[in-house]
């Protein structure tokens, strides 16, 4: 077991130290500004007291290690600083916007995922039939389609000509979770589809891979029956490349969950960074960087330690 | 065989086709095979004469892109090319059981051995889950594993490769079957390992009195193991006898020369007078990174003009010393003299004169050459390199080359490496060594992956080369047959050590040292009683742990 | 029951038939159960069902007409070695290659194609199609249809340049760690990882608002992004080649590095490289496109597929189609170059199952 902790530990302390990396490369990529950050938000016709004053209150007279340090600290208290634009605390900004973010996430990846890993594993058990043909080229078609695009054939199709679900997910207090299903059933819609056919793909792959073992062949030389060289023999070796395809996934609805929140303008944290990008309002950019890197590198570290631990070779050592 | 015994397997006329991906391609060209309850046959071949393939039509089996285009398969009255996958299913674990090549990739690395085992009998309702696994251990100590109790219980890669290759043979049992197909069951495995696995199988298919049907492409390993010998070649028949007689009086002229090819032998030279040796190794210990010890003290030398055969299973070391000696992996300790000067340890610090004189040619001739360069440029680059050739005069000498290694210039100058058949790719591996004009060469197992015919070529081409160019060779091997035939000086090796060396005469006759000894006496020969005799002599009950460990 | 839908299932009943006579057992049950399926659609949906059907198919049939005769004429113009493996591309990458080459001449020829200027305003806002205008105007009153011709040349233009960029990039230091190993292998390889673990809309985010939304930034950016997963992949490719004896027996000879490179390990990764060119593509497409889309691509007048489909989004609320045509044309070539990939995948993987 030793081994297997030692394994672990490692991976874990790997995705800590790409995390420290990346919060230097978020950092420091805002000091690459020509001039400073109070010069870039004031602009040309700036006067020097106004910039003082700004460099002043953002703290820029101290050298960019310190204020670095003192980031990284007040971040991981929860504290992002203040936006040079509104003056609000990030973290009030961001913090429900992240939340509406993870139930709009979290709601595609419970249709996605199982949905997905039966169909990738039904497709390649029919492998070369019409059937699998057929979805190839859909699952194709979905994933070459931009977010966007998938998200405005829904509306157009269920929400403007049919008037079935809404066009534009706004929220508002006191909704109930059934109203919240369907105001964000569309946006989660779009999810779903980029999602599936990503998933589905790569556990078709990783199930026909799998099924070239010379141990499935010897299953079916002893006789057994499909369904039980499927459950028996190829699912318990299958764990760790199918987490690792959630895994990635998941990953991709973070990316695609930005362009969906703008397509249905739905008050998420992803709606706030291309926000903050156009403004130029570095604290908000910053902070929305580091929170989905750091999403997606929890992600794929938590993968990583399940498919360590499922692997029977590292589960029981010589 | 008398025809008295009841007919098990008959296949008559089977007819295989593969998909090449344009078109089906005849595999198996009409074979009939009738094997009999009780009787052992075995198969023989060069690699694509169809043996796996007929091994798994026997079971009603087509590989994924082949498929059975004529003939019958019929096992115990019941037609298989005409059976549902059903009624097909039903037969194979119960009646009919397989043994893989590889032990390793064929058990399910997910469960433990015995629950692997005892899947056939308890989908059968044969036994209850507790008989099964009484049953079990009782086979595994049959085939004479260690804690027949508790080995079981231990996942695949828990277990040597040895033994779980004896492993597959008890699960192949579990449920008493008809007939067992052996597909080349101890060719992954190393000489002292094969002897406990071959004497596994053959005492528990006879106590069982099993049909078995065992393929190999190992004459001396069939002998021991199989009543009936059909010799197959390109998907077809060449002769069908007993054993004994087909080894004492083959028919053919295919298998004559198949039998031939062990006899080779040349003359032993001896170290000429008053030289320094070519290459000699001086000490030297090394470790890949990790810190793992592979070589420990290995010193031995080359002179002019002659073979020494470095001998060992794997992970014996004998390929870490010709890293050491091309400067791939430089020594930790102790040093590589030429010529009685000293070669910088890593080859990016040696001359190109230096790098010249040692020269190498490779086990697998497929991965040796550029499948993207011409012949005429994997031969031209060295001397090009090294001597500076251009023009007309690289073509000559290009010629020259092609000559020397018995292939035609004017046919094989423009070609690619992929349309060569193997033999003659590793004659152009030879040629590129030949190119750079060297006083020594490695040759790393360069005729286990060729057929018995083209190898004994390629020994042959390799011993005039020497006599014309007065070269050295370091013949690494773990064939022995291989040494007998062309080395003159022998080194034995074993967990990075050298155990023994010296000339070869010595060598072959005793005393040895003991692991020399073990090594020896575990090549398989042509005798049919060899296997036998051997258990007899070393006894029966120390067999099992002699070098499986 | 009006005549279309009489013919309808006359001809689908018709060509059930001829399936079956002709013993093509897929074609006939794809066909019977359309049959089938459509009675049902009849009931439920009316007549616009089964013509919904009926285009659908139509178009289908179109498609695969168009490719297989693409495919015969590349077949017949392109040299033997060529069209030998162009005769067996399933119809699937003939599409995708029709295609693409019908992109290349739009972009090439943008300016001969398109009727009016890429920022002429030659309409009033959102005008309707007529005689003049195929797709009508856009938001300013330009011409949408010359727009999409010029986003071919744009959008395509830079996705290609960018991709171009994280190739050269990726693959020279691939094949340079591959060969060279050692630390220099482990710390590019280490520093990919860090690169990668970044989602790259949101990289490609930070850098844009850092340094503004300018062509070169888009291009730097991307190439930045995409490169470390171009890296990986050559790496993984050079990997599976420098182990190769003649390698060894290449640095056994004294050869250098450039050497190594160019003539022993690059002829055995192209096949590879080449498909990973087209599927790096896509997502530099598809990635250059959602930057476009949220107004951080090419700045306007330039004509812009994704950010077309942005200013003109209006019209979708008033069920008008015409804005999701730029999207359509983002969709369609990612699809054909992901159908030619997959032809290519499978060629040089020699996979028969």
């Amino acid at each position: 077991m030793g081994d297997l902790l030692g394994l672990v530990a490692k991976r874990l302390g790997f995705g800590l130290l790409t995390l420290l990396v990346i919060s230097v490369i978020i950092f420091f990529m805002v000091e690459l500004l020509p001039g400073d950050i109070a010069q870039a938000v004031l602009g040309q016709g700036a006067t020097e007291e106004n910039l003082a004053a700004l460099r002043e209150q953002m703290g820029l007279n101290k050298p960019a290690v310190v204020r670095y340090f003192e980031w990284l600290g007040n971040a991981l208290t929860g504290d992002f600083g203040t936006s040079i634009v509104t003056g609000e605390r990030v973290s009030t900004i961001i913090t429900e916007r992240f939340i509406n973010t993870l139930f709009l996430a979290a709601y595609a990846a419970v249709i996605a995922v199982p949905f997905a890993v039966t169909l990738g594993i039904v497709v390649a058990l029919l492998r070369n039939t019409l059937f699998d043909r057929v979805v190839n080229v859909l699952t194709l078609t979905s994933i070459s389609s931009p977010e966007f695009f998938l998200g405005y054939i829904l509306i157009l199709y269920l929400a403007v000509k049919t008037g079935m679900f809404p066009a534009i997910s706004s929220l508002r207090p006191g909704m109930t979770f059934w109203e919240l299903l369907d105001r964000t059933f569309l946006p989660a819609l779009t999810l779903v589809l980029v999602v599936t056919a990503h998933m589905m793909r790569m556990t078709r792959a990783a199930i026909i891979n799998l099924l070239a073992s010379p141990y499935i062949e010897m299953a079916r030389l002893k006789g057994a029956p499909p369904w039980k060289v499927i459950v028996r023999h190829a699912l318990p070796n299958a764990w760790a490349p199918i987490i690792n395809v959630i895994a990635l996934n998941l990953a991709y609805l973070i990316t695609g969950v930005v362009l969906v929140e703008v397509v249905f303008v739905y008050p998420g944290i992803g709606q706030a960074l291309v926000d903050a990008v156009s403004k130029r309002d570095f604290p908000i950019v910053q902070s929305c960087c580091l929170i989905f890197a750091a999403t997606f590198i929890l992600l794929n570290l938590a993968a990583d330690v399940a498919a360590i631990l499922t692997n029977p070779r590292l589960r029981h050592p010589k | 065989m008398s025809d008295k015994k009841q007919v098990l397997l008959d296949i008559r006329n089977l007819r295989i086709e593969g998909y090449t991906g344009e078109e089906w391609v005849p595999i198996i060209k009409g074979v009939d095979l009738k094997l009999h309850r009780g009787e052992v046959m075995g198969l023989i071949g060069e690699s694509g004469a169809g043996k796996s393939t007929i091994g798994a039509a026997a079971m009603g089996f087509a590989r994924d892109g082949t498929r059975i285009s004529e003939g019958s398969i019929e096992f115990d009255g019941m037609e298989l090319t005409t059976a549902s996958e059903a009624e097909k299913r039903a037969l194979r674990g119960s009646r009919i059981a397989y043994v893989a090549q590889s032990a390793a990739a064929s058990f399910n690395p997910a469960h433990k051995i015995i629950d692997q085992h005892t899947e056939a009998p308890l989908h059968y309702r044969i036994q209850k889950r507790l008989e099964a696994q009484e049953d079990a251990m009782d086979l595994y100590e049959r085939l004479r594993l260690p804690n027949p109790k508790e080995i079981g219980f231990r996942y695949p890669h828990q277990v040597s490769g040895g033994q779980l290759q004896r492993a597959m043979t008890a699960m192949a049992m579990a449920c008493r079957p008809d007939l067992i197909i052996f597909d080349e069951p101890t060719t992954a495995l190393d000489v002292t390992t094969q002897i406990e696995v071959l004497a596994a199988i053959r005492d528990i298919v006879d106590q069982f009195n099993t049909a078995a049907i065992y393929i190999t492409h190992d004459l001396a390993v069939v002998a021991q193991m199989a009543d009936t010998i059909k010799v197959l070649l390109k998907g077809e028949e060449v002769e069908q006898a007993p054993t004994e007689e087909m080894l004492q009086s083959p028919r053919e002229d295919y298998t004559k020369s198949l039998w031939a090819v062990r006899s080779y032998q040349r003359p032993q030279q001896s170290r000429p007078e008053g030289e320094k040796p070519v290459i000699s190794v001086q000490h030297v210990d090394a470790a890949y990174t990790g810190g793992v010890k592979v070589l420990d003290d290995v010193s031995f030398d080359i002179y002019r003009g002659m073979t020494v055969a470095v001998v060992g299973e794997s992970g014996s070391g004998k390929s870490t010393a010709a890293r050491c000696i091309t400067g791939l992996l430089p020594p930790s300790k102790g040093q590589v003299l030429s010529n009685g000067e000293p070669l910088p340890p890593n080859y990016l610090n040696r001359s190109k004169d230096q790098l010249r004189q040692v020269q190498m040619i490779y086990q697998m001739a497929d991965t040796a050459l550029n499948p993207k360069v011409r012949i005429s440029e994997i031969i031209g680059r060295p001397a090009q390199f090294y001597s500076g050739l251009r023009g007309a005069d690289l073509k000559h000498r290009v010629d020259e080359l092609l000559d020397l290694i018995e292939l035609d210039p004017s046919k094989f100058y423009n070609r690619y490496p992929p349309e060569l058949s193997g033999g003659q790719k590793q004659r152009i591996g030879i040629a590129r060594a030949l190119a750079a004009e060297p006083s020594f060469i490695i040759c790393d197992e360069v005729t286990s992956a060729l057929d018995q015919l083209v190898a004994e070529g390629i020994l042959k081409l390799l011993d005039r080369l020497q006599k014309e160019l007065d070269l050295a060779y370091m013949f690494i091997t773990h064939d022995l047959a291989t040494v007998r035939a062309i080395a003159d000086e022998v080194v034995v090796m074993q967990n990075g050590k050298v155990v023994e060396q010296g000339p070869k005469d010595e060598m072959f006759t005793p005393p040895h040292h003991p692991y020399t000894d073990l090594l020896l006496s575990s090549v398989p020969e042509m005798d049919p009683n060899w296997l036998t005799t051997l258990l007899e002599e070393r006894g029966v009950e120390n067999v099992g742990e002699a070098a499986d460990v | 029951m009006s005549v279309f839908v009489i013919i309808y299932f006359a001809c689908l009943i018709a060509s059930s038939c001829l399936a079956a006579y002709y013993e093509k057992r897929p074609t006939f049950l794809t066909l019977f159960s359309l049959t089938l399926i459509s009675f049902v659609l009849g009931i439920v949906g009316g007549v616009p069902a089964l013509r919904f059907v009926a285009t659908a198919a139509g178009l289908l049939a179109f498609a695969a007409g168009i490719s297989f005769a693409f495919r015969e004429f590349i077949v017949i113009i392109a040299p033997a070695n060529i069209s030998k493996e162009v005769r067996t591309a399933p119809l699937t990458a003939a599409f995708g290659m029709f295609v693409i080459f019908t992109y290349a001449i739009a972009g090439i020829f943008a300016p001969w194609i398109a009727p009016y200027g890429e920022s002429e305003v030659i309409a009033s806002a959102f005008a309707m199609p007529d005689e003049n205008m195929l797709l009508g105007a856009d938001q300013l009153g330009r011409d949408m249809f010359s727009r999409i011709i010029y986003g071919a040349r744009n959008t395509v233009g830079l996705a290609l340049l960018a991709t171009l960029a994280a190739f050269f990039m990726g693959a020279f230091a691939g094949l340079l760690a591959a060969t060279k190993g050692g630390w220099f292998d482990q710390f590019m390889g280490r520093f990919a990882d860090v690169i990668m673990s970044i989602p790259s809309l949101i990289f490609a985010l930070l850098m844009l608002s850092i340094f503004g939304p300018q062509v070169t930034v888009i291009i730097v950016a991307v190439a930045i992004i995409y490169a470390p997963r171009v890296f990986r992949l050559t790496r993984a490719v050079a990997g599976n080649v420098v182990v190769m004896d003649y390698i060894e027996a290449a640095k056994l000879r004294g050869e250098k590095t450039w050497y190594l490179i160019r003539k022993e390990i690059l002829p055995n990764s192209t096949a590879p490289l080449i498909a990973e060119f087209g599927l790096e593509f896509c997502f530099v497409f598809l990635l250059v496109a959602g930057l476009s889309f949220l107004g951080l691509g090419i700045q306007p007048p330039t004509a812009d597929w994704g950010s077309m489909v942005r200013e003109n989004a209006t019209m979708i609320s008033f069920g008008e189609i015409t804005p999701l045509i730029p999207a359509a044309a983002i969709a369609l070539l990612t699809v054909a170059v992901n159908f030619v990939v997959d032809w290519m995948l499978f060629r040089s993987s020699g996979l028969k199952e």
